[in-house]
């Protein structure tokens, strides 16, 4: 296995970067100009903390780097250290690029009813115990669960993890994104559904169904493809 | 010990002043000591819809910055008993005041009063942080656009974060005939989206803009429907159990025949 020029570990600080020793710095900057532009949704906005490990940057690298960095997120406090020891500490590349706790992981509740200009972001699973009103947003790397009305925009699988769902008691999103698929309500008269229902991805597929056996089986609906 | 309630909507011309002039009007009519502060400073407007644009010699910002003092700014409408104006500054922005200002300028009229009335400027930016920071009560009024509630929705949001929860919610400017016709969003569908108790709804009524031109608040008129509701918001506000108003009254055999049927059409598209 050859190693990737730059690897992203998100960690509780903040992400760090591991970067190869050996690589040049115009590698290392396409690198993660890709990495960061296929991440730009989960970043955007987000104050994130660097951590550059590995290679030894003159001023002008640390600069250029951190510039690039600017144009995704907030950046909050940045460090550069040295490699870690052992070639094994290196973290594996598919280690970063999703949050795996799907069936089973971290998740964070929220309390009430996300209004207008209200945000909620987190690598792991969320759970609404209210509403997501219009203009407001969940975005998550795993599951979103709304046990109330979602009619704004939810965000699952945000790190890219396709298995993600959307589940909510009454499923009137302004837009619905799972993974790298985005769907938005059909145009003209909305539909209030009687049931309860979870959006996934299906093949290529986008599908909205109910998720209580017996109820509106003949709604079931297949919504647009990808993007 | 008064209480201090200011009347915000993010949106712009949903009606805020001329709630908070009908409110404090009707309160001022219930016997209560009233003063209505415009907290709009640069873009005036309740002194207008007052009637008491011509008496304005000191305003707010002249009392927070100590040019005078309090009582000298307050104008006193001698129409109503009771009832008080402390006008915004027309000549100044909003940056002339701290919530800080207006939270010290709230303690010191709870003393001598029942009820202080902000009337907040649209916006969310520091006009709205000033008009909130002595705020005990917070009423948001909208009207019943997707528009408005979306602003509303916002609004609710930040004075929850601003230790203002659950607000109390005026639907201004309903037209019953257009909510009939499936044209309006219905009152309903409002406190759905938004999730707070409704303290009033006002019918739209032609009388209000005439009343608003001649400085006369509407409530003084008894036969202004919009009067009537904001007279019971008044009473709301002050405990008293009032039913909404029924504005359903001309809904006949016929209408509610109709809406039947055009109920089963719509399920069948």
């Amino acid at each position: 296995m050859t190693q990737q020029p730059v690897v992203f570990k998100g960690t509780r600080k903040g992400l760090s970067i591991y970067i190869a020793n050996d690589a040049k710095i115009e590698d290392i900057r396409s690198a993660a100009d890709s990495k960061l532009k296929s991440g730009k949704p989960f970043f955007d906005g987000a104050t994130v903390n660097l951590t550059f490990l590995g290679r030894e940057f003159n001023s002008q690298e640390q600069s250029q780097l951190l510039e690039l960095f600017a144009q995704y997120m907030k950046i909050g406090t940045v460090e550069f250290t040295q490699a870690p020891a052992r070639q094994e500490e290196y973290p594996s590349d598919d280690h970063y690029n999703f949050f795996d706790g799907i069936e089973e992981g971290m998740a964070r509740f929220v309390r009430g009813t996300v209004r207008s200009g209200q945000r909620i972001f987190y690598e792991g699973n969320i759970v609404v115990i209210g509403d997501v009103n219009p203009g407001g947003e969940v975005i998550a790397g795993g599951n979103i669960l709304v046990l109330g009305t979602l009619r704004g925009i939810a965000y699952a699988g945000a790190t890219g993890n396709s298995s993600a769902v959307v589940a909510s008691y009454c499923l009137q999103p302004t837009q619905l994104r799972i993974a790298g698929y985005i769907t938005r309500a059909p145009e003209g008269e909305t539909i209030k559904p009687p049931y309860p229902e979870v959006a996934y991805i299906k093949g290529d597929q986008l599908i909205i169904e109910p998720y209580l056996p017996g109820k509106g089986k003949q709604a079931e609906s297949i919504l647009q493809t990808k993007v | 010990m008064g209480e201090v309630i200011v009347i915000t909507s993010g949106k712009g011309g949903v009606g805020k002043t001329t709630t908070t002039a009908n409110i404090g009007t009707a309160l001022a009519l219930e016997g209560k000591k009233v003063v209505l502060i415009d907290a709009d400073i640069g873009l005036r407007n309740l002194d207008v819809v007052m009637g008491l644009e011509n008496r304005i010699v000191y305003d707010l910002v002249d009392v927070v910055e100590g040019t005078c003092r309090l009582k000298q700014a307050l104008i006193r409408d001698k129409r109503f008993n009771g009832l008080h104006l402390l006008p915004a500054a027309q000549t100044r922005d909003k940056n002339a005041v701290t919530p800080a200002q207006m939270q010290k300028l709230c303690e010191e009229l709870k003393q001598h009063f029942d009820f202080i009335l902000i009337d907040c400027p649209a916006g969310i930016e520091q006009g709205f942080k000033n008009a909130i920071a002595g705020a005990d009560k917070a009423v948001v009024v909208t009207v019943p656009e997707v528009s408005a509630v979306r602003d509303a929705d916002r609004i609710i949001g930040l004075l929850a974060s601003n230790e203002l929860p659950n607000p109390l919610l005026i639907v201004n400017r309903l037209r019953m005939d257009m909510v009939k016709r499936g044209d309006m969003m219905d009152i309903d569908d409002t406190i759905d989206i938004l999730g707070v108790d409704l303290l009033g709804v006002v019918p739209d009524d032609e009388k209000i803009i005439v009343s608003s031109n001649r400085g006369e608040p509407a409530v003084t008129e008894d036969s202004s429907l919009a009067g009537q509701a904001y007279r019971n918001i008044a009473k709301r506000l002050l405990g008293e159990d009032v039913p909404l108003m029924n504005l359903q009254t001309e809904e006949t055999f016929m209408d509610k025949l109709r809406k039947l049927f055009s109920g089963k059409n719509k399920k069948k598209h």
